[in-house]
């Protein structure tokens, strides 16, 4: 038992009193208030439900809402004139955006308000503007018979009670104006930037190089 | 050896009469030990998802017997109804016979608003928090189709341009998957109907599927899936849209508890312009197959040769 002895149990415990000690105590705060490094997460949003709704791509932008009202006050009085263009004043929302079909009495029947013009003096009903469509629009009319052009609901298997619904040609085209003006678009993704394909705003984006290149080299 | 050096290592000398470390500082350092253990530990308390039991002894899907099935659906409804408080009913419907299913797209008419990808988000019950999404739409410019410059994350003010044309991309059901080849533990196969499925309860999480997919068609869950409880959709498919776990994949299944009950997708519900068309390519009388047959119709990356079920086509 000499001073060595005394020397190396002093140094002990001097390394349990001022090394091991606190820095356990250290690292155990460090684990408590320090350790939660997870990145936060926003808490869930819930969906727009207009992003999910199902509807036509008309829509609610009905902007040639049929006249209430007797439609021959007007039309008894006025003789016809099969090469009117834009609709009277009565019809201000009507904005006739149909291609060369630029004639209201090619559509509607030029005595008739309830009905529209069908072949020859015929009269189509209103109910079946498919009928009036497929004059020219032949194509695409025997597509949508088939199920092949427009929206279909319901279900494929039809033997299972589940018929398909279909829409006809004007509850989804306006047909004074029918290209689609559809305004409803759900926002873009929300996720990090290396799972996402950014868009490169301009061809004098450098980044869009290949861009203009490959474009320019194919036509 | 010498005195000094056996010290040194810390052993017991035969002359010395103290101990080398006092039963004080003994019991002050376990005690300061089991208490370091135990916070550095604490995470796993509250880890978000710990499986139980019956989670780990959980058999794969192809093997599991009808009653099995209806023990571990009852098990899932009774947690999701913990967790979200709604009832919930977990079906499981098998393919068809004589039943596979196709997707055709025309790319004419989309016009890029994304509300199929929404749609799909709350009929598939995905993850709000992160935000997974199984479809993306890319916005390319017209006159070429270009993947690589497309973009991906355009503002919804940007749709229905008429200089650009809109392409959305999902799973695209590949009757040659390259993603179930890659599975080391065969927790994604493809039925019957053509469907590529994932066991979200076999799944290790290892994201192979998701490097292999050329399509970019798979999701891995990094947190923990996050959606308001009032937005659950309570018809889930085992298969299909239950609520998924964190660390495992998730992709598009057509919906399959939908249509294999005879009802379309719900993406393709809820397309304003028609663009979309599903059906049993089997039957002659299928929307799609029409399509097939008439127009001209082109699959995404048909040189990678996994010949997919879902088509694109250009008609008017």
């Amino acid at each position: 038992m000499g001073n060595k002895e005394k020397k190396s149990h002093f140094d002990k415990g001097e390394l349990w009193k001022k090394i091991i000690l606190p820095g356990t105590v250290i690292l155990i705060l460090l684990f408590l208030f320090w350790g939660d490094n997870k990145p936060a997460i926003p808490d869930p949003v819930a969906l727009n439900a207009e992003w999910y709704t199902p509807e036509t791509a008309r829509g609610e932008i009905l902007v040639n809402t049929v006249l209430p009202g007797n439609c021959f006050i007007c039309h008894s009085v006025q003789v016809p004139d099969p090469n009117v263009i834009r609709p009277q004043f009565a019809h201000p929302t009507v904005k006739l955006d149909h291609g060369v079909n630029d004639r209201c009495y090619n559509c509607h029947h030029v005595y008739d308000r309830d009905s529209l013009a069908g072949d020859g003096e015929g009269r189509i009903n209103f109910a079946t503007p498919e009928k009036l469509c497929a004059r020219c629009h032949g194509i695409i009319v025997r597509d949508w018979k088939a199920g092949t052009h427009g929206l279909r609901q319901g279900g494929w298997l039809v033997e299972d009670g589940a018929d398909p619904v279909n829409f006809t040609c004007t509850e989804c085209h306006d047909p004074h104006s029918p290209k689609f003006k559809y305004k409803i678009a759900a926002p873009a993704p929300t996720w990090p930037d290396k799972t996402l394909r950014k868009t490169r705003h301009s061809d004098d984006d450098p980044q869009s190089a290949y861009l203009t290149e490959t474009i320019q080299e194919r036509f | 050896m010498s005195t000094e050096d056996q010290k040194n290592l810390g052993l017991k000398n035969e002359d010395q009469q103290e101990p080398v470390i006092s039963r004080r500082y003994f019991l002050a350092g376990t005690a300061c030990l089991s208490v370091a253990t135990a916070v550095s530990l604490s995470p796993l308390l509250n880890a978000e998802e710990v499986p139980s039991g019956d989670d780990f002894i959980q058999k794969h899907y192809k093997e599991l017997s009808d009653e099995e099935k209806k023990e571990i659906f009852a098990r899932l409804e009774a947690r999701i109804d913990k967790q979200y408080g709604v009832s919930t009913s977990i079906s499981d419907p098998q393919p068809m016979d004589g039943v596979e299913f196709a997707y055709v797209l025309n790319l004419g008419r989309c016009i890029g608003c994304r509300k199929c990808v929404y749609a799909c988000m709350k009929e598939n019950n995905q993850s709000r928090s992160p935000q997974k999404q199984y479809i993306r739409v890319l916005k390319m410019k017209k006159g070429t189709i270009n993947l690589e410059t497309s973009s991906h994350d355009y503002p919804e003010k940007e749709a229905s341009s008429e200089d650009f044309f809109y392409m959305p991309v999902s799973c695209q059901q590949c009757r040659e998957p390259k993603c179930i080849e890659v599975c080391p533990v065969k927790a994604t196969w493809k039925e019957k109907d053509g469907i590529v499925v994932v066991d979200y309860n076999w799944c290790i999480g290892c994201r192979y599927c998701e490097a292999a997919c050329p399509y970019h068609a798979r999701r891995f869950n990094f947190a923990k899936p996050q959606l308001p409880a009032e937005e659950l959709n309570p018809d889930m498919g085992y298969l299909s849209n239950r609520p998924r776990y964190m660390g495992v994949m998730e992709k598009c299944t057509f919906c399959l508890h939908k249509t294999r009950r005879g009802e379309y997708p719900a993406c393709m519900e809820v397309c304003p312009t028609g663009a979309r068309k599903f059906g049993n390519i089997r039957d002659p009388e299928s929307e799609v197959r029409k399509i097939i047959e008439q127009e001209r119709v082109f699959v995404l990356k048909q040189e990678v040769g996994t010949l997919p079920k879902f088509y694109y086509t250009f008609a008017k």
